[in-house]
C-alpha cells in the first residue's frame, strides 16, 4: 500500500494536468474565498474555507482516484494489477489516499499563504480537535473513495456518470450551508454519507459551535463508517472483479 | 505432470451495438480449445490476427473467465483458485502497454516487485540481475516513456520475471521489434526454458515458433487446427512441391481460378514491395509451371522458382490465407 501510495503521488507530480489541479487551481478558489470575506467576520471566513476546502476535497476523490483507475485502464496497467497476488483494494487504498491527502496539504498551504498575503487571520477555535477531526475524516473519506472506485473498474465511462455526483453530496454534505436549509425528507440521505459527519466536525471544531463530545461522537460515526465501508469493499472488489472478467472490462480493447 | 491443461476452453464476447434496437452481437473468440503443456516445456501458439491468442492467454492468466471449458496452471483452476495460480505465473502482452510510463524503468520493477511480495531483499538483488539480462543497465533509471520500443519490451520481460515463476506466458513478445531486437529477445526466451520454466508462447511468425517452440499448436478462428512438434508439421506438406511465382498486379479471380486447377493443393499470394509473389503448392513439381504460365497470360511475370515446402507452408496450408 505503501508502494503504491508513494508511486500513485510521483506520477501525479509528473502530470502537468494533474499538477494544475492540486497546485494552481486551490490557490485560485483560496484567492476568491478571501477576497469576498474582506471585511466580514472571522467565523464566517473559516466556515467558508472549511467549506470549500471540504468540496475539494470530495472532488479529489471522485475524479482523481476514479480517474487513475480508468488511467490504470488506459495504459494497460490496470491488467496486471489485478493479476498480482496483491490486493486490488489494498492497492487503491494507497492511490485514494494519495490524492487526498495530496489534495489537502496543498489546500491547507493555499489558504496559510493566501491568508499571510492579505494578513487576513484564520482562526481555528479548536485547533486539536480540527486537527484530529480532519485526520479522522480523511480516513473515512479515503474508504468511502474504496467503494467509489469500484464502481470506475465495472464501468468504463463511469467517469460520465460520476459528474452528477458532484453537486448533490456538496449540498447534501453541508459542505458551504447547513442542512438545516434543505427540505426534511433529505436530512436521512446527509446522514449516511460520511463527507456529511466530516463537515460536521470540521466546521464544529474551526468555529468551536460543538462541543468536544459531540466531536468526538462525530468521530465514533466516521470511523464506525470506514469499517463499514471497508469490511463492504472486501465482498464488493470479489463480486465487481469477478464480473470484470467475465465482461472484460479490465481493458480497454472492444469497449 | 503436465504444467498447463487445457479443457474444451470456450470464450464467446457479446458486444452491444445501437442505441435503439440494442442488437446483441456475439464473437465466439476461442471455440473447445484443448491441450496440455509439460513442465519445462516451449510451447507455441500460432496463429492468424484474430485467431483467439490473446483471448486464450487471458483466460489461462486469470484475466478472463471462459465461458465454457476448464484449464489448470500446475493443477491449480485458474476460476475456482486464481488467487493460489497469480503468484506462480508470470506474463507479457505484445506492445507497449502495461507499463508505468512516467516512472523510471527500476520504479516499474520496484513496485511490480511489490505487488508480487518480493521480499525487499530479495528485489533489491534480482532487480539489478534482471536489468542485466535484459540489457537495461544503466538506463534504469530514465523514464520509461524515454526508451525505444524494444527497451519497452525487454522491461517487460523483467517484470515478468520478478518473482520468478514457474509459468510464462508471452503473448507475440516481439510484436514490433527490429530484427536484431526481435532475435536478441528470442535468445532471452530461449535461455528463460534452460532455467527449466514452462513456456506459452504465441505468435503470428512461423519461423519464430519453428526456431523456439518444441510443439506448436496452430490456431485458427478460434479452434486448434494442428498441433505437432514443427518436424511433424512439415511432413504434412512434404508430398508437394512449391512454385513461386513473381508477378505484377494479379487479379482475385485470376487467384480462383488457380486454385481451381485441379493439381493445386493450396494458393497463397505474398506482397514484396509492387510486385506479389504467387506460392502454389502441389504434388505434380516443375511440370506444374508450363500449365500455371499458360493460366497466367497477359500478366507480366518475374522469376519463377520451385522449391521444398517450408513450416511457413505448412502454416499457410492450415490457416488457409491468401492473406499473407
Ligand atoms: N474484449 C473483447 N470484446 C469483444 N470481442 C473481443 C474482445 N477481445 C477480443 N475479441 C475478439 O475475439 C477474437 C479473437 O481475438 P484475440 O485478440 O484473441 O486474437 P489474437 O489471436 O490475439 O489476434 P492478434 O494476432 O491480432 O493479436 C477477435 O475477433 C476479436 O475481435
Ligand atoms: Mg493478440
Amino acid at each position: 500500500m505503501l508502494l503504491a501510495f508513494e508511486i500513485e503521488l510521483r506520477q501525479n507530480m509528473t502530470d502537468g494536468f494533474v499538477l494544475f489541479g492540486i497546485l494552481i487551481q486551490p490557490l485560485i478558489v483560496a484567492f476568491m474565498a478571501l477576497w469576498m470575506l474582506k471585511g466580514k467576520g472571522p467565523d464566517y471566513a473559516i466556515f467558508v474555507v472549511v467549506g470549500s476546502g471540504m468540496t475539494g476535497l470530495w472532488t479529489t476523490l471522485l475524479f482523481n482516484g476514479g480517474n487513475s483507475i480508468t488511467g490504470e485502464r488506459w495504459t494497460g496497467t490496470l491488467e496486471p494489477l489485478v493479476a498480482s497476488p496483491a490486493s486490488l483494494r489494498v492497492v487503491i487504498y494507497g492511490k485514494v489516499l494519495a490524492n487526498v491527502l495530496q489534495s489537502l496539504l496543498s489546500m491547507i498551504g493555499s489558504y496559510l499563504l493566501i491568508s499571510l498575503i492579505f494578513g487576513y487571520p484564520l482562526t481555528l477555535s479548536r485547533p486539536w480537535l480540527f486537527f484530529i477531526s480532519l485526520f479522522v475524516s480523511v480516513v473515512s473519506l479515503v474508504s468511502f473513495g474504496l467503494i467509489l472506485a469500484s464502481f470506475f473498474i465495472l464501468i468504463p465511462d463511469f467517469a460520465r456518470m460520476v459528474n452528477t455526483l458532484e453537486f448533490p453530496v456538496y449540498i447534501l454534505g453541508g459542505f458551504l450551508f447547513p442542512i438545516a436549509l434543505l427540505p426534511g425528507w433529505t436530512t436521512p440521505l446527509s446522514y449516511i454519507l460520511t463527507p456529511y459527519w466530516a463537515a460536521v466536525a470540521l466546521h464544529g471544531a474551526a468555529q468551536g459551535t460543538l462541543g468536544t463530545w459531540q466531536i468526538v461522537g462525530t468521530w465514533g460515526i466516521m470511523l464506525a463508517f470506514s469499517v463499514v465501508y471497508v469490511l463492504a469493499s472486501g465482498r464488493l472488489y470479489r463480486v465487481i472483479l469477478r464480473k470484470a472478467r467475465t465482461d472484460a472490462t479490465l481493458d480497454i480493447v472492444g469497449s | 505432470m503436465d504444467a498447463i491443461t487445457v479443457n474444451h476452453l470456450n470464450r464467446v464476447f457479446k458486444s452491444t451495438d445501437g442505441i435503439i434496437k440494442r442488437k446483441v452481437k456475439e464473437v465466439v473468440a476461442v471455440e473447445d480449445v484443448s491441450f496440455e503443456i509439460r513442465q519445462g516445456e516451449l510451447f507455441g501458439l500460432l496463429g492468424p490476427n484474430g485467431a483467439g491468442k490473446t483471448t486464450s492467454v487471458k483466460m489461462l492468466t486469470t484475466l478472463l473467465i471462459p465461458t465454457g471449458g476448464t484449464a489448470t496452471i500446475m493443477g491449480l483452476d485458474v476460476v475456482k483458485d486464481a488467487a493460489k495460480v497469480r503468484p506462480r505465473i508470470g506474463f507479457i502482452f505484445g506492445g507497449e502497454r502495461g507499463l508505468y510510463w512516467r516512472l523510471s524503468g527500476l520504479d516499474n520493477l520496484r513496485y511490480f516487485a511489490s505487488l508480487y511480495y518480493v521480499d525487499e531483499k530479495v528485489a533489491k538483488k534480482r532487480i539489478p540481475e534482471l536489468l542485466e539480462m535484459v540489457g537495461l543497465k544503466g538506463r534504469e533509471r530514465e523514464k520509461v516513456e524515454g526508451y525505444s520500443r524494444g527497451m519497452r519490451q525487454r522491461l517487460h520481460i523483467a517484470r515478468a520475471l520478478l518473482h520468478d515463476p514457474e509459468v510464462l506466458f508471452l503473448d507475440e513478445p516481439t510484436m514490433g521489434l527490429d530484427p536484431v531486437g526481435a532475435r536478441e529477445l528470442r535468445t532471452t526466451v530461449k535461455n528463460m526454458q534452460s532455467a527449466n520454466k514452462t513456456i506459452l508462447l504465441t505468435t503470428h511468425y512461423m519461423f519464430e515458433a519453428d526456431a523456439l517452440c518444441q510443439r506448436i499448436a496452430v490456431i485458427n478462428k478460434g479452434k486448434i487446427v494442428a498441433l505437432d512438434t514443427p518436424e511433424k508439421l512439415k511432413e504434412n506438406v512434404q508430398d508437394l512441391t512449391v512454385v513461386e511465382i513473381e508477378l505484377y498486379g494479379i487479379s482475385q479471380d485470376r487467384i480462383a481460378r488457380i486454385k481451381a486447377l485441379d493439381f493445386v493443393v493450396d494458393v497463397s499470394v505474398e506482397d514484396r514491395d509492387q510486385r506479389q509473389v504467387l506460392h502454389v503448392h502441389t504434388p505434380k513439381g516443375p511440370e506444374a509451371i508450363p500449365v500455371l504460365v499458360e493460366n497466367l497470360n497477359g500478366l507480366r511475370l518475374g522469376r519463377i522458382i520451385t522449391r521444398e515446402p517450408t513450416l511457413e507452408d505448412a502454416y499457410v496450408r492450415l490457416v488457409g490465407g491468401t492473406e499473407n
